[in-house]
């Protein structure tokens, strides 16, 4: 093994100098952008988890110092809003990276015929607004909707009750979710048709089958492309939002079943009108996903394989 | 390059001196207001929907006032802005947050006007100022709108709370229809004569629940999984709404800190419950989502259910029902009949930098404009006066004769003090008890007692914090 040396960066030149400036000043909007509107809100936020600012108490602002992190250890409805999340992320998490992978994997075999029309079919429920399409999927799940008359169809006399029963409701949301794989499946079959063929004929020369060939070289090498997926779908699932609220209004039903963390965060800002309590638990949210994300890029140390890497 | 980036920094400059112009002009516009004779109008923003308004006829009639309002004067610009109800109370406090608030809110009820509590104008001095009349109101209606010393608001709309009912379906089984004269006895085929009380309602509405085969909820073989017809639609939407139908209270024991669910509510919600999973006259959660019995998100309105309380306002979707409902008095609980009444009006935020130019819009609204909108709304005026002609315009709405003089009636049994009335921590109140309410209808063999001791403890820690 041998020492890395840290050398001294040489001094620029007058033209490097002036390319790096010229370099500055063309991300300068974004820095002033990010500052603005990213920064500045996030240290403001932080400075509002130590006051009391509330629409509701018409009192001055003071000083309150861990006050609103002590109450949070005590919330309750913040603990079970979180449980919520989590139940859905056990749920969707799987379903988000496993299912594109797989839907990738067919629509990219040179067995499966018409593979161009079934991209187009698993792609095209992407294009609709996503709040369209939860909409649509309201009422394919409601008591007497399609999917539970496709149920009776088929023998259960009793079939769910998707959006009024606690324990259905996540299951039917999941599935409200699905609308949106076209893009993981795109960036699956991307990741796939990037593949060198010179592995699968080294594999098949060494005698590997179909599955050995799956297991031994593609999820392997696809490793970066699910690792990303699942990146983008735990910080998804920390900020889903949208559905639970067009569909319930944010009523958290049934029974608060649907009263995401995201959500309640929300709740907590804009309808009671607790802007330093609401400030903590996005706080919170923002800690969470912190250490989910660099806990996931610990572990993807050992199994995501990076080809460039020696 | 360097050519370049000094035509850039040119164009920066020019855009942010352009900015700066813009933001001068206005700026120049807002202090300008009401000086001299060509001074810019003074713009007043009207917030709409906290309650109703939003519907696109609505939204017609609004516009109409506001436009006629502008053609008259040229002092003040009112501008309507809608927000759907869903988002609007969301909406406004991000705006009030922002310091960006409108200056007049409405129409706005009780419960509304509570989720911002502490923020409406004293309009006691405005009406002052402006010799403004409140004798064409019934006091209490005034009192309604005084919190402390403070004048938030003048009377405008009153919703009272009847029974809604198809008489066809109690003619049907050979029945008599409610009563529609507060005190009178409700009479039973075989000459019995009742006190016309939730009870009463119960035993009649459990007749008139019927199953795909025809038989009713009191007989061997009911059918209650196959139920076409329900007996009775209770207030669905406020579990408040629905224990004041059973007795006015509140859930402030009356100290501002300290929660007890008062006897009344507990006999409603035990009511509400056991209607729904033992009795089975009343639909659950999931039977109401399904298209035969959501009529336009009442069930009454789907013509499937038999009775059904509900506020004046819903005259708007009433007509799902048939062409044969009326109305008929509210049943006592407990020897006392209460009608939940739901008031509306427009209300001037305290931060509105314009209040004189935002209360001369508000006494139109309430004043010349009033019938227009009043009718638009399909809301019973506050004003005395203008209540016969009213209901003369609604009547038109309808070809079936409607005993509007019940709801008349109805005023004398207003709840006092309201159920939407502010507590504290309102919008958390307002969240548990949705949460229980849609636990409630969707879940069978809960214990009540426990449910009522859980939702009490839940309140008192929010109002703890």
């Amino acid at each position: 093994m041998t020492a890395i040396r840290i050398r001294r960066r040489p001094p620029l030149t007058g033209m490097a100098r002036r390319e790096a400036r010229h370099g500055f000043l063309f991300i300068l909007p974004w820095i002033i952008g990010f500052v603005v509107f990213t920064l500045t809100p996030m240290v403001a936020t932080f400075v509002f988890t130590f006051l009391n600012i509330s629409l509701e108490d018409q009192g001055p602002v003071r000083f309150v110092g861990l006050d609103n992190y002590a109450r949070l250890l005590g919330d309750e409805q913040a603990w079970e809003s979180l449980w919520v999340t989590t139940r859905y992320a056990l749920m969707w998490l799987p379903v988000v990276v496993v299912l594109p992978f797989l839907l990738a994997l067919v629509v990219n075999s040179s067995r499966v015929r018409g593979t161009g029309l079934l991209r187009v079919m698993l792609f095209m429920p992407y294009v609709v607004p996503f709040v369209a399409g939860g909409l649509i999927w309201q009422n394919m799940l409601v008591e007497d909707g399609w999917v539970n008359s496709a149920l009776q169809w088929i023998g259960i006399s009793d079939p769910p009750s998707w959006w009024n029963d606690a324990t259905w409701v996540t299951p039917g949301l999941v599935m409200v979710g699905l609308w949106g794989l076209g893009a993981g499946i795109i960036i699956n079959l991307a990741g796939l048709q990037a593949m060198p063929n010179d592995l699968y004929d080294a594999a098949r020369l060494d005698g590997a089958g179909w599955w050995r060939q799956l297991v031994n070289v593609t999820v392997p090498m696809m490793s970066p492309v699910i690792f990303y997926t699942l990146i983008l779908a735990v910080v998804e699932v920390l900020q889903y939002f949208l559905i639970p609220l067009v569909l319930f209004n944010g009523t958290g039903d049934p029974d608060g079943a649907t009263r995401f963390f995201n959500l309640y965060l929300y709740q907590t800002f804009f309808t009671y009108q607790e802007m330093s309590y609401g400030s903590t638990l996005a706080w919170l949210l923002f800690v969470i996903t912190l250490i989910v994300t660099l806990v996931l890029f610990r572990a993807s140390r050992r199994w995501v394989y990076y080809r460039s890497e020696r | 390059m360097k050519i370049r980036l000094r035509l850039l920094a040119a164009l920066g400059a020019t855009v942010l001196a352009l900015a700066a112009c813009g933001s001068g002009s206005d700026a120049g516009s807002g202090s300008g207001s009401g000086s001299g004779s060509n001074a810019a109008p003074v713009e007043i923003r009207w917030f709409c929907c906290l309650g109703t308004g939003e519907q696109a006829e609505q939204v017609k009639a609004q516009q109409k006032v506001v436009d006629d309002f502008n053609r008259k004067q040229k002092k003040i610009r009112l501008k309507l802005e809608v927000v759907t109800y869903n988002v609007a109370r969301d909406t406004l406090a991000t705006q009030i947050a922002s310091g960006n608030g409108p200056d007049i809110v409405g129409p706005v009820g009780i419960g509304g006007a509570a989720a911002f509590n502490g923020q409406w104008a004293d309009l006691g001095p405005l009406m002052k100022e402006a010799n403004f009349d409140l004798s064409p109101f019934e006091k209490g209606s005034v009192d309604l709108y005084r919190i402390g010393s403070v004048q938030e608001g003048i009377p405008f709309a009153i919703y009272p709370s009847t029974v809604f009912y198809k008489a066809d379906m109690f003619e049907e089984a050979g029945l008599a229809v409610p009563p529609h004269k507060y005190g009178e006895k409700y009479k039973w085929p075989d000459g019995r004569e009742s006190e016309w009380n939730y009870e009463t309602l119960k035993e009649l509405a459990r007749k008139l629940t019927v199953d795909k085969n025809g038989k009713d909820a009191t007989e061997s073989g009911f059918d209650a999984k196959n139920i076409v017809q329900y007996g009775f639609e209770p207030a669905r939407d406020d579990l408040r709404y629905q224990g004041s139908a059973f007795g006015a209270a509140s859930l402030d024991s009356g100290d501002g800190k300290t929660v007890k669910i008062p006897d009344t509510w507990a006999d409603a919600w035990r009511y509400f419950y056991d209607s729904m999973w033992k009795d089975k006259f009343v639909m659950t959660g999931q039977v109401f989502e399904t298209d035969q019995f959501n009529g336009e998100g009442a069930a009454f309105f789907s013509g499937n259910v038999a009775m059904s309380v509900n506020f004046l306002w819903s005259t708007y979707g009433v007509a799902g029902a048939g062409k044969d409902w009326n109305v008929a008095a509210m049943p006592s609980h407990k020897g006392k009949t209460t009608s939940p009444t739901s008031a509306d009006t427009f209300r001037i935020l305290a931060k509105s930098k314009h209040p004189k130019e935002a209360f001369e819009v508000l006494s139109h609204l309430v004043g010349p404009a009033s019938n227009e909108l009043l009718a638009a709304y399909g809301a019973m005026p506050a004003r005395t006066a203008d209540q016969d002609a009213f209901f003369d315009v609604l009547a038109k709405q309808f070809t079936n004769e409607v005993d509007w003089q019940v709801v008349k009636d109805s005023v004398q049994f207003a709840d006092n003090p309201h159920s939407e009335l502010h507590t504290p921590k309102y919008n958390q109140t307002l969240t548990i008890l949705g949460t229980y309410r849609s636990r409630w209808m969707t879940k069978s063999g809960l214990n009540m007692d426990n449910e009522l001791k859980k939702l009490q403890d839940e309140i008192q820690a929010v109002w703890n914090n």
